[in-house]
């Protein structure tokens, strides 16, 4: 009998722990979506709006759903409040914060680490140039990363259950 | 000063704050350079800032900002976000909170011959502006008309650095206000004034926001070239007294005759030492010679900064405060009337110089005021 319950334990276990790496695949090119549009957003509020950098920061934060916009928020935040912090720095942190809430991986992260080593310390048609750069590589990490969803969204689904098979049988 | 060391890097404002209470409240200028000794200018001394903290007169011992130092400085002179600033960094100089402007020098990136922005910033001179309320009070008595209600047409002249741009500042305020603030209660009511600011000085606009108190009832054009600004603003703002800051350019006189026409009154400034010296500028010769102005004002330095030596009307005499308004006690009625009745008696030339007190605090009345022309 407790045989069995612990059996159940572990298929429950990996069918959950493979649901949730599926959910990891499928999540991380919505993501970098959302990424992209943020940065178009800043992008806009650069160029036409000229508004200071915490600011903009905070009105595309508004507009984008945790956990990317959180990334934003935080940023924006440290921005107002810390006058002995350059944007730099505190760009840096807001990643080192909030990436992990994120499914986005490494890739993703240099390319909007590099970002923060330009924001707000040029003219708007520089600025552009370093966010569409952002953009476009973003845009070729979200290219393998709708690939990798398609390849391992639905296979981790099974594998999990599947693994959890497995060790039950060799258990048993 | 408090709100300004927010500017700073943690080191730099470490530095800073060493400084005694006494000269904080003198400081003038803050001079920030990449690797050379910081610098400030307090009172009428200037001296190079300690690493060990305090004053000190040999550069080797001073503190020397670093890259970082001056580019946190820089962040938080723009907000972090330079590209909000370029028309800024075209002219090299930030307008902040609180009036206070900041000077910038770098290296400088030509776009068809003119100058882009600025990059590399590695000197910043921060001046810190202070706001002298009631410089004006001494002066508005003389330049009521009170034929038409109003105020005189009034040219404003000192040699640089003698209060200027303080005293407009304050006369701004005062007809702006109109009878409910002291200084001004001879005034029937306030004034609607319109401020053409090329400078950004008179205003000290943030954002077009002034951040000097220039009364309710003032629009200010900020950063726009006179002549053009005093056009725009009778077209599309309905001064009923205008201001504007160092006149002299033929097309400025030929703004001030339509302002005149339009039945605006203008207050204006204008280098020179004396009215021998305006009757030699040609632009100001004509306007003079065509009695556009009925007051004139003339401010020196004399006996510190900011005297009044004395208001003339257009024919050039010497007025006591009295001429002018058919209420001749009436300056005795106010505190501010009752001084200059006392001291400007028309002959008695250095019984009438009294200087103007800027602050109404003698002790700091001189250095305080010669801060204030530092900006002029």
């Amino acid at each position: 009998m407790l045989k069995l319950l612990g059996a159940m334990l572990i298929l429950l276990a990996f069918t959950l722990f493979g649901f949730y790496q599926a959910h990891q695949f499928a999540r991380r090119p919505k993501q970098i979506a959302e990424l992209i549009r943020s940065i178009q957003r800043l992008e806009t509020e650069i160029t036409y709006g000229f508004t200071p950098l915490p600011q903009a920061l905070l009105k595309v934060a508004e507009a984008c759903p945790p956990p990317v916009g959180a990334l934003f928020r935080n940023a924006a935040e440290a921005l107002a409040k810390d006058g002995c912090r350059s944007v730099q720095q505190i760009w840096q942190e807001a990643i080192h914060n909030q990436w992990q809430h994120t499914s986005m991986k490494k890739g993703e992260q240099d390319i909007i680490r590099q970002l923060g080593f330009t924001l707000g310390l040029s003219d708007s048609t520089d600025q552009v140039k370093h966010l569409r750069l952002a953009i476009q590589q973003l845009q070729g990490e979200m290219d393998g990363a709708q690939e990798d969803r398609k390849r391992y969204e639905s296979m981790w689904r099974s594998l999990g259950l599947l693994m959890g098979a497995l060790l039950v049988i060799l258990m048993y | 000063m408090h709100s300004l060391l927010q500017l700073f890097s943690v080191p730099l404002r470490q530095i800073l704050s060493t400084l005694s209470s006494e000269i904080q409240r003198q400081v003038q200028e803050i001079r920030v350079r990449e690797r050379r000794p910081l610098e400030v200018g307090w009172g009428v001394h200037y001296s190079f800032v300690s690493a060990a903290g305090g004053l000190c007169d040999n550069p080797v011992q001073a503190y020397v900002p670093s890259r970082e130092d001056c580019s946190i400085l820089l962040e938080n002179l723009t907000q972090h976000s330079l590209y909000s600033f370029e028309e800024e960094l075209r002219r090299g100089y930030i307008t902040i909170d609180g009036g206070h402007r900041v000077g910038l020098a770098g290296r400088t990136v030509l776009e068809q011959g003119k100058v882009k922005l600025l990059k590399d910033v590695a000197s910043f001179n921060i001046r810190i502006a202070r706001e002298h309320q009631g410089t004006g009070n001494k002066v508005l008595p003389y330049l009521m008309d009170d034929l038409s209600r109003s105020v005189h047409h009034t040219l404003v002249v000192s040699p640089p650095q003698q209060g200027k741009t303080t005293l407009i500042r304050d006369l701004a305020r005062l007809i702006s206000s109109g009878p409910a603030v002291p200084g001004a209660e001879r005034l029937e009511r306030g004034y609607k004034v319109g401020i053409v600011d090329e400078r950004s000085e008179v205003a000290a606009c943030v954002r077009g926001i002034p951040r000097f108190n220039l009364g309710p009832r003032t629009d200010v054009l900020d950063a726009c070239p006179k002549a053009e600004g005093m056009m725009m603003m009778i077209r599309s703002m309905s001064p009923e007294v205008l201001i504007v800051d160092e006149v002299g350019r033929p097309e400025d006189a030929a703004a001030i005759r339509e302002a005149l026409h339009a039945g605006i009154r203008v207050i204006a400034t204008a280098h020179g030492s004396d009215m021998d010296d305006l009757r030699k500028r040609p632009v100001l010769q004509d306007l003079i010679e065509e009695n556009v102005f009925s007051r004139i004002v003339v401010l020196h330095g004399r006996l510190g900064a900011g005297t009044l030596e004395g208001v003339y009307n257009a024919r050039g005499e010497r007025l006591s405060p009295a001429l002018g308004s058919r209420e001749a006690a009436a300056p005795h009625l106010h505190g501010a009337g009752e001084s200059v009745s006392l001291r400007k008696r028309p002959g008695g030339f250095t019984a009438g110089s009294a200087p103007l007190d800027w602050t109404g605090n003698a002790a700091f009345g001189r250095s305080k005021a010669e801060g204030e022309s530092e900006r002029c």
